[in-house]
């Protein structure tokens, strides 16, 4: 049975289409991951599942249950607009959260504690989150999202404005609750973070969910058409390469999508006809590369892929 | 409704503000600066009464000097033997206010006397002196006329009025009329003055949620009329709070002031020439203002204040900074404004149609009804309909509030307008 069950929804604002009869569901002990460029609609579709707006049309469920205040307590919320009271005690802030979470006053104490005392927090607790810095007042934030242990996680952009280190504790926080068998969903416009962490994926483009599935089913069944060169000298024959597209190209790597109308051998050879091959391997396509495909090289602004 | 949820947002509102040294420190002081702003009122009439002007008489009928002295002993002299020269080169020199000369073509009313002084000199006292030559004089030509002791009489006899109020009961009552209307019109201040001061922290409340971008987070957790509710009444109760306690500073302060001030007022005989001047020496305490008339003013304040901080929520959610609420401001203020203005009205004719209208009108009834409660008796059907209106308006502004707020507090950016509104109003 599906954790989130989200069927045929659509929201708009005024004449601007937001969400387009999108339909997904996601399960217990996966990470599904939504993507796509800013202003596709993943926030709206997050607060819809969060019954923080409500859909046009359609219907989403959470373990059966139409979204209302009661699913909203089996969720952890992170939003992308994000923040805390500047002047409110952490610990007085966190328990706040937790009890409008419905947790009772002694069980959100304790696990505050508990939190608090994993982050390294604990002396926190009677500051003012003012006066914290900016990695303590997001471990703070991490707390106040987890901290009423809830079956199903959501986090919309985690890891945009995170230093290197909270961007590591997340991902370990996320990849824990996974193996713990919580439902974790995500949005993210970075593809490269989803391949790392998601075993579902759904594709966002224009407020429509135009791939929706198994991320490793889905790069299987692209096939290994995306050759990996890294070379030593002039890379003009890159330019000269007919029927591909370059998605990742520096000095001495490319990342190669070859289309109809030329080989893998027909790259190799003119790659060594002007510079020294170091790797050429046959690979299944990357994620940037999948969504470029599936929406099609004029519908999207690659400025918005990164 | 979860009644949890809006309990929880209750007690952080309050807690969050009461613990903050702003509030304690205005609910402390500001009872004090009233009753040191009384006591600078009273004092300043009290003092002002002490050092008496000395206006010279310099007499050529012979009579009016002496009829005027034993009228005000302290304020006039007789200076009928100096040279006028001299008297004016006093006046010049202030070491006399002012003086008058006096003759016989006054007490005929021939031409009007002049009052030729130095410095500055106060209405009061210019009438005082008016009136002390109105009487002199009056009393010179009685004496000429030769009239009998019973006209005599009349001339000396001073009409005044006490009034007495009816009660519904038939019975009399002494009437402290004016005292109400003054009552009347600060209760009709301080409810203004309260929903605006109130009003505005409810407005920076939202802002800051908003601003602090933790607004998400919440309404995640509860539904935004929970949030709302919550808010409000976590306000109210900060509200009534300080008010509470600010009534009861006063009248403490005020009673361990009074001993205090009676001794500055020195011995009785000045206290008899203060009160002599109109001022009660018993104005250092608050006087006795009826039980129902508290009530009535904690009552309408807070059903006042459910009416207008719905509105004001709505439009902190509708804006990123306070300094974007101005325009949005105008429908709230003006109601408040013309309430204000209107209780002007009210005081002076508690019963009059324009003082029954702004009663019962829901927008200015808070302000209007505890005025026109304070001065006289409202009719009970003024008084129920007056309730019921507010209490349907209240649900009306609390709905329309809330749709507004549930969409605005997740708006950023750019600034909105009555349209907007309206749009979010709508939006499903």
């Amino acid at each position: 049975m599906p954790v989130i069950d989200v069927n045929n929804v659509s929201k708009s604002f005024g004449s601007t289409h937001a969400v387009r009869n999108v339909s997904f569901q996601t399960e217990m002990g996966r990470i599904f991951g939504l993507l796509g460029p800013n202003g596709a609609g993943k926030t709206t579709m997050l607060r819809m599942i969060n019954y923080i707006i409500s859909p046009d049309q359609g219907t989403i469920r959470i373990n059966d249950t139409p979204v209302g205040s009661n699913t909203q307590r089996w969720i952890g919320y992170l939003p992308e607009e994000r923040g805390l009271y500047k002047k409110m005690k952490v610990g007085e802030q966190l328990l706040y959260l937790a009890q409008l979470k419905g947790l009772s006053e002694k069980d959100s104490r304790e696990r505050i504690r508990y939190w608090l005392d994993r982050f390294g927090a604990i002396d926190w607790v009677t500051k003012e989150v003012g006066e914290l810095s900016k990695g303590m007042s997001q471990k703070i934030q991490f707390i106040a999202t987890i901290v009423h242990d809830p079956d199903i996680y959501i986090f919309d952009e985690p890891f945009s404005g995170l230093d290197p280190i909270n961007s590591e504790l997340l991902k370990e926080v996320i990849l824990e609750l996974r193996s713990q068998g919580k439902a974790i969903l995500f949005s993210t416009h970075r593809m490269e973070q989803v391949e790392q962490m998601c075993d579902d994926i759904c594709l966002f483009n224009n407020g429509r969910a135009v791939l929706t599935g198994n991320l490793r089913e889905i790069k299987q069944s692209h096939g290994e058409n995306t050759v990996i060169l890294e070379f030593q000298g002039n890379s003009d024959f890159l330019d000269r390469l007919e029927n591909v597209r370059i998605n990742n190209r520096s000095t001495n790597f490319a990342e190669i999508r070859i289309l109809e109308g030329t080989t893998p051998r027909q790259i190799l050879q003119q790659a060594m006809d002007q510079a020294e091959v170091q790797r050429f391997q046959m690979v299944e396509p990357s994620l940037t590369e999948i969504f470029i495909t599936t929406v099609g090289e004029d519908n999207i602004n690659p400025k918005e892929l990164v | 409704m979860n009644f949890r949820q809006v309990f929880l947002v209750l007690k952080r509102e309050f807690m969050t503000r009461a613990k903050s040294k702003a509030f304690i420190i205005s609910t402390l002081l500001i009872p004090f600066g009233f009753v040191a702003y009384l006591a600078l009122i009273i004092g300043i009439q009290f003092w002002e009464s002490q050092p008496e002007r000395q206006i010279a008489l310099v007499d050529q009928s012979g009579v009016l000097a002496e009829r005027i002295i034993q009228l005000n002993e302290e304020r006039y002299i007789d200076l009928s033997a100096e040279e006028i020269e001299s008297v004016r080169e006093d006046v010049m020199n202030h070491n006399l206010d002012g003086y008058i000369v006096l003759g016989e073509e006054h007490i005929l009313g021939e031409t009007r006397p002049e009052l030729i002084y130095s410095g500055s000199i106060s209405i009061t006292l210019i009438s005082g002196i008016r009136s002390d030559l109105r009487e002199a004089i009056r009393e010179e030509r009685l004496a000429r006329a030769e009239v009998t002791r019973e006209v005599r009489e009349i001339f000396e006899s001073t009409v005044s009025l006490e009034s007495r109020k009816l009660t519904v009961t038939g019975e009399e009552e002494e009437d402290h009329a004016e005292f109400y209307s003054i009552v009347g019109m600060l209760l009709g201040v301080v409810i203004f003055t309260a929903l605006f001061m109130y009003g505005s922290i409810i407005m920076r409340g939202v802002i800051e949620e908003k601003s602090n971008r933790i607004i998400e987070v919440i309404a995640s957790s509860i539904k935004p009329i929970e949030l709302l509710t919550g808010k409000i009444l976590g306000i109210t109760a900060l509200a009534v709070t300080q008010f509470v306690i600010w009534t009861g500073l006063i009248v403490a302060i005020s009673m361990a002031a009074a001993p205090i001030a009676a001794l500055i007022a020195g011995d009785a005989a000045t206290a008899g020439a203060a009160e002599m001047e109109g001022i009660d020496m018993a104005g250092f305490e608050i006087p006795a203002i009826p039980l129902s008339i508290l009530v009535a003013f904690f009552f309408f304040f807070v059903l006042g204040y459910f009416l207008y901080s719905a509105l004001f929520a709505a439009i902190g959610s509708a804006v990123d900074s306070e300094s974007d609420t101005q325009m949005l401001m105008m429908p709230v203020f003006i109601p408040i404004f013309i309430g204000f203005m209107l209780n002007f009205e009210v005081i002076q004719n508690p019963d009059s149609v324009l003082s029954v209208i702004g009663s019962l009108i829901p927008f200015t009834s808070p302000i209007n009804m505890v005025s026109r409660i304070a001065i006289g008796t409202v009719p009970a059907w003024q008084l129920i309909v007056s309730v019921l209106l507010l209490l349907l308006t209240i649900l009306g502004t609390m709905m329309l509030s809330a749709r507004i707020y549930r969409v605005g507090i997740l708006q950023y950016g750019s600034k909105a307008g009555f349209k907007d509104l309206a749009r979010w109003f709508r939006q499903k």
